[in-house]
């Protein structure tokens, strides 16, 4: 809302300069976003001097003129070539500037000769009326500066946030009213000649159709108008708040809703057929076109003002094209109405209109200020439209407005605030709001009729610390039984990963939850995975924001896009988020764990070289330690079936029976497809069935003592088949229950000459000891020599 | 063997012992001298030949200096053994270290752990709820029915299957509400979803919901926690300033600024000259919310607000676009490697 502080000064007795106004506003609730005047904002316009005056062949109606801004010289075309004379100062708006009625300036070239600007008339520099001559300056004027500098043209204006529930505010009237209410200044309220009451019979006919749609409806006939430009002073205020002119019907109509927050529609009494003016409910399909220039097909939800015959104007929101005033319009009806909020909300949001109109009435406007915006906008075409009949003022209104009273208990104001601001002060306060009557230890209080927003008691108590002042209003810190609950597994469980993993080197990112669904099909998923079927937006920003992410994997590669765009190869990444799925009633939402290896890392300091690529034993490692420090035992079987990894380089991740995510590396195809550099490795885990195994699974801690004995070791290393996986050594060698062996440890795994191609060498260290005794050579030996006669036989391995 | 001869071995060790420098010259003296053959041990051995009286003089004053010199040579051990070991070797001590790789959380939650923190040591505990909302957690229980032009506020995003993506923490407090019965204090982090994209706003952003409902808790109550917060987030001189303002879930409702964190409150163009930050927005519960969730208007209070997790992020760290964050390049993210 855009308030000049002179047309403010006009209703209210203004004691403090715009900053401590904006200031006082901004602290009872209504934030002053910007004060900015609009002269400055047209841009350069300064005064030059002319220097020299030529007159050309080839130009009739045109003088060239040589202009000076005390720096530099410019070339400026004029057609008043009557006026300007060789050191004249003019005022010279320059090219980038606007004129006041919102011309934009340019170079302009005319058959070679170049304009660098254009002078001004008074009109145009929008100072005064006049238009015929150009604006120019006395002798003593500084050179280049700005004209409003030297005019001493100040137009401060406050760019006022009003909330959705002062629909009250939306007008300078309202602004004043608000101001008188915080600070008591002197108000001026509108006042009209009794005489604007009075008119000749309406030939015509208004009806409500609907009243619980339209509340109340006010016509005026005014016959033999004269359509023409609005005076100055009109258009000067449309100018200060940013609004464009349009004829005087139309601007004085704007000015009053600007004014006094009443929107009014005019119409050309002509075109409403029979004379008949009808509030009514549109017909299901009727079609209408809007001033905007297009048909809109109207719903029987929608509220129209109509003739006999059809739908001319979408009431409250937007007139009609063919019902409007035109420079041909000779009689003018005029509406003032108060229409249902929520039906105007409703039919603006259906057909993704605002207006200026519509933004009123959905917030509330005044039930009596209807009549009164009437009478202004008589007072206003008396003297700018010069109508030769005035109507009478029909007003219609089934049920006239009727206040609820709001009850607000004395004792409730201190027990919400928390603080007693006194009787006398909370009496006086509500006193302000409107008609107050105390009945014991209640106060009745009926607003303003304006003040659609105060419903409910603590409406008043809001007030009631508002107007005392947020501020003045001591802190405490609240007082109250203590509750407490043990937190959340899945908190804890995600906030564990996360220390865990950032200790390992991982960096946590967090990408968006909406996803381009291009990346799902990247992944070549079988066409019946879910994950193929997102969740879509139905107003996405963007196609490439435009389903809800069913997998980690598309965040993680974008976010490894952007950062090898940007000089970053090598990542180790991590997001914690959720993975959403369609089901009956919103979304099956699901906590997952992405992990990301890219590139290279180093080992040990940088200076020893040692750069190494990721590879799936570096996944691998990171979720062993991830799990083990979780506590969960997981299984790891090769390979996935993810059909993004590489078959040979992928496992699944198993709690019992159940899959809780895959780990791999990805297809250099699809890597190829999204232009990235390998290798990338990822993981995927699902935190549900993690945090599900993780309170199935017994957090039973075993504890190791100091050894009393000590223990000894043998080493085997023998030549095996690669088929054989070191997973099936392991469990055959569990399964031998070997007595006293403590641990085994594979040591060292070599592979190439000397050894036959198709083989490998395995080096396993076996660590014996004794709880209650140590252990003899001999036994130990023997021992050992069975073991690997055991394994070398199992394996059809042998000694190396 | 003779005093005069015994006299010399002791002149000689003695010369011997002050010309050692290092450690092997101990060594080879050692041997020379105490060895099995050293020159002490054969003399030592050689005074079984001579008479009772002489043996008894001479063998005290050899084991006297045998003594002398074991004790000598194993403290002059000791001294050459610290100096061996403050001798300077070929290691560039200022060579890097061999560092582990250490990784770091996203700013975010780094400021979203701070923030619980803060209100966990109030008693405040920590819950979630759905990011997929329906019309009616996310507006209508909260007193913001279809015709509201407070819709206006909060542009959302739906989903062809007619939810939305939450425009605000504030559902929670409605599905917390209708679990439990008070007193209730509960904090909600969460993202949140609006169609809004340029240097401030992100389509998808973090808030933080905190909602206190007890029988007597106030507005002057609402003021104490959040200057509590104001002043642990950013620093005991943070000056706070409370201005009524409007939103359909509370009422009286508020919003509360900080003195600016850039300039101090002298004015500078991130608080644009005011020297105030708008950092949240508060109330009362409404009554119409404590009705959508059956509570007794009479019997219970409360206070609820939410804060925008990235503004006080950028806030904190002079950030000025918020697209940084979601972009997470590595550079950006290795600047909060801190604890």
């Amino acid at each position: 809302m855009k308030v000049p502080i002179s047309w403010l000064r006009e209703f209210v007795d203004i004691k403090a300069d715009p900053a401590e106004v904006a200031q006082i506003l901004t602290l009872a609730g209504h934030e002053v976003e910007e004060i900015f005047d609009p002269y400055q904002n047209l841009g350069e316009i300064v005064t030059v001097k002319i220097l020299e005056i030529f007159k050309t062949e080839d130009l009739q109606e045109v003088v060239v003129c040589k202009v000076t801004d005390g720096k530099n010289t410019f070339e400026v075309l004029t057609t008043a070539k009557e006026q300007v004379r060789p050191g004249l100062i003019v005022a010279l708006a320059k090219p980038g500037s606007l004129t006041f009625d919102h011309e934009k300036i340019e170079v302009k070239t005319v058959k070679g000769y170049r304009s660098e600007g254009m002078f001004l008339s008074p009109f145009e520099a929008g100072v005064s009326p006049e238009k015929d001559r150009l604006l120019a300056f006395s002798d003593e004027v500084e050179l280049g500066l700005s004209i409003y500098k030297i005019l001493n043209i100040s137009e401060p204006v406050l760019d006022i946030a009003i909330t959705p529930n002062r629909g009250d505010l939306l007008s300078i009237w309202g602004i004043a009213r608000e101001l008188n209410l915080i600070t008591d200044w002197e108000l001026r309220p509108p006042v009209f000649p009794e005489d604007l009451k009075e008119g000749e019979p309406f030939s015509g006919k208004i009806e409500i159709w609907d009243s619980t749609s339209c509340f109340r409806y006010i016509g005026r006939l005014f016959k033999g108008i004269t359509v023409k430009e609005s005076p100055f002073e009109i258009r000067r205020r449309l100018f200060l708040v940013g609004q464009r002119p349009i004829n005087n019907i139309v601007d004085i109509t704007n000015y009053v809703l600007l004014e006094l927050g009443q929107p009014l529609h005019a119409f050309d009494w002509a075109k409403i057929a029979g004379s008949h003016v009808i509030i009514r409910k549109a017909k299901r399909g009727e079609t209408l076109l809007l001033l905007d220039g297009n048909w809109r097909t109207l719903s029987e939800e929608d509220l129209v003002i109509a003739d006999k015959e059809k739908a001319l104007v979408l009431a409250g929101i937007m007139g009609g094209e063919e019902s409007g005033v035109t420079e041909n319009t000779w009689d003018v009806f005029l509406e003032s109405a108060w229409f249902n909020p929520k039906s105007i909300r409703l039919t603006g949001q259906r057909h993704r209109i605002t207006t200026e109109s519509s933004y009123r009435f959905e917030r509330g406007v005044d039930p009596n200020g209807v009549f009164l915006a009437v009478l202004r906008a008589t007072d206003l075409f008396v003297r700018f439209a010069e109508p030769k009949e005035i109507s009478q003022i029909v007003d219609v209104y089934p049920q006239p407005y009727v206040p609820n009273p709001i009850e607000l208990p004395v004792k409730k104001v201190s027990k919400v605030i928390g603080f007693d601001i006194g009787e006398e002060r909370v009496e006086a306060t509500l006193k302000k709001l409107g008609n107050l009557v105390r009945e014991g230890d209640t106060f009745k209080l009926i607003p303003h009729s304006f003040r659609q927003d105060l419903r409910i008691p603590e409406d008043l108590i809001e007030e009631l610390a508002r107007l005392y002042g947020y501020d003045q209003i001591p802190s405490k810190m609240p007082f109250g039984e203590l509750t407490s609950r043990a937190p959340q597994r899945e908190f804890v469980l995600k906030d564990k990963i996360k220390e865990i993993l950032t200790g390992l080197g991982f960096y946590e990112v967090i990408t968006y939850s909406f996803i381009n669904p291009e990346y799902l099909s990247k992944l070549s998923l079988a066409p019946e995975d879910r994950r193929l079927i997102p969740l879509k937006l139905s107003n996405p920003i963007s196609s490439s924001l435009s389903v809800l992410r069913t997998s980690l994997v598309p965040g993680l590669l974008e976010v490894a896009k952007f950062n090898s765009h940007r000089e970053v190869e090598d990542l180790k990444i991590f997001e914690i988020g959720k993975v959403f799925f369609p089901q009956s009633e919103l979304a099956e939402e699901r906590e997952a764990l992405g992990l990301m290896l890219k590139g290279h890392h180093l080992e040990g300091a940088p200076w020893e070289g040692k750069r190494r690529q990721f590879d799936l034993y570096d996944l691998k490692g990171f979720i062993e330690a991830l799990f083990s420090l979780l506590r969960l035992s997981v299984e790891i079987k090769p390979f996935s079936r993810e059909p993004f990894l590489k078959k040979g380089l992928s496992f699944d991740l198993y709690v019992g029976e159940t899959r809780i995510g895959y780990a791999g590396e990805i297809k250099r195809l699809i890597l190829e497809e999204l232009d990235l550099k390998g290798p990338i490795l990822i993981a995927e885990l699902d935190l549900e069935l993690v945090s599900q195994a993780k309170s199935q699974q017994l957090e039973d801690i075993a504890i190791k003592k100091p050894p009393k004995f000590p223990s000894t070791f043998r080493d085997i290393t023998f030549i095996i088949s690669k088929v054989v996986t070191y997973a099936e050594i392991k469990a055959y060698i569990d399964s031998l229950e070997i007595p006293f062996l403590e641990r085994v440890e594979l040591f060292a795994l070599y592979e190439g000459e000397p050894i036959p191609p198709g083989e490998k060498s395995l080096s396993l260290r076996f660590w014996y000891r004794g709880e209650e005794r140590t252990l003899t050579d001999e036994e130990v030996e023997e021992l050992h020599r069975r073991v690997a006669k055991e394994l070398f036989e199992k394996f059809g391995a042998r000694p190396r | 063997m003779a005093v005069a001869s015994i006299k010399e071995i002791k002149q000689k060790a003695l010369e011997e012992l002050k010309a050692i420098s290092d450690l092997s010259q101990l060594s080879e003296y050692r041997v020379k001298y105490l060895g099995k053959k050293g020159v002490i041990t054969l003399a030592l051995k050689a005074l079984k030949d001579l008479p009772p009286e002489e043996r008894r003089i001479l063998g005290a004053e050899l084991n006297e200096l045998k003594d002398f010199l074991e004790e000598r040579l194993d403290s002059l051990k000791r001294e050459l053994l610290l100096a061996e070991e403050d001798r300077l070797t070929d290691f560039d001590i200022t060579l890097p270290g061999r560092r582990p790789e250490i990784g770091t959380l996203h700013p975010l939650t780094k400021t979203i752990r701070e923030i619980c923190d803060i209100f966990l040591r109030l008693g405040f505990e920590i819950v979630s709820g759905p990011e997929v909302e329906s019309d009616y957690y996310n507006f209508t229980a909260l007193n913001i029915p279809e015709w509201h032009p407070a819709r206006d506020m909060q542009a959302t995003f739906y989903l062809e299957n007619g939810a939305l993506l939450r425009t605000h923490t504030s559902p929670i407090q409605i599905r917390t509400m209708l679990q439990r019965t008070p007193p209730i204090r509960i904090i909600a982090p969460g993202k949140v979803y609006r169609c809004d994209a340029d240097v401030r706003h992100s389509p998808m952003f973090h808030q933080i919901e905190g909602l206190m409902v007890d029988s007597d808790v106030s507005f002057a109550d609402l003021k104490g926690i959040l200057t509590y917060f104001a002043k642990e987030t950013f620093g005991e001189r943070t000056k706070v300033r409370f201005r009524p303002s409007y939103f359909p879930f509370t009422e009286p409702s508020l919003e509360m600024d900080i003195s600016c964190v850039i300039c101090d409150g002298e004015g500078c163009r991130v608080c644009s000259n005011t020297g105030w930050i708008e950092i949240l927005g508060a109330g009362m519960v409404h009554p119409e919310v404590f009705r959508a969730v059956n509570y007794d208007t009479e019997k219970w209070q409360g206070f609820a607000f939410g804060l925008g997790v990235e503004r006080i992020t950028m806030l904190k760290y002079g950030i000025d676009d918020i697209r940084l964050f979601y972009d997470n390049h590595l550079y950006f993210l290795d600047s909060f490697k801190t604890l």
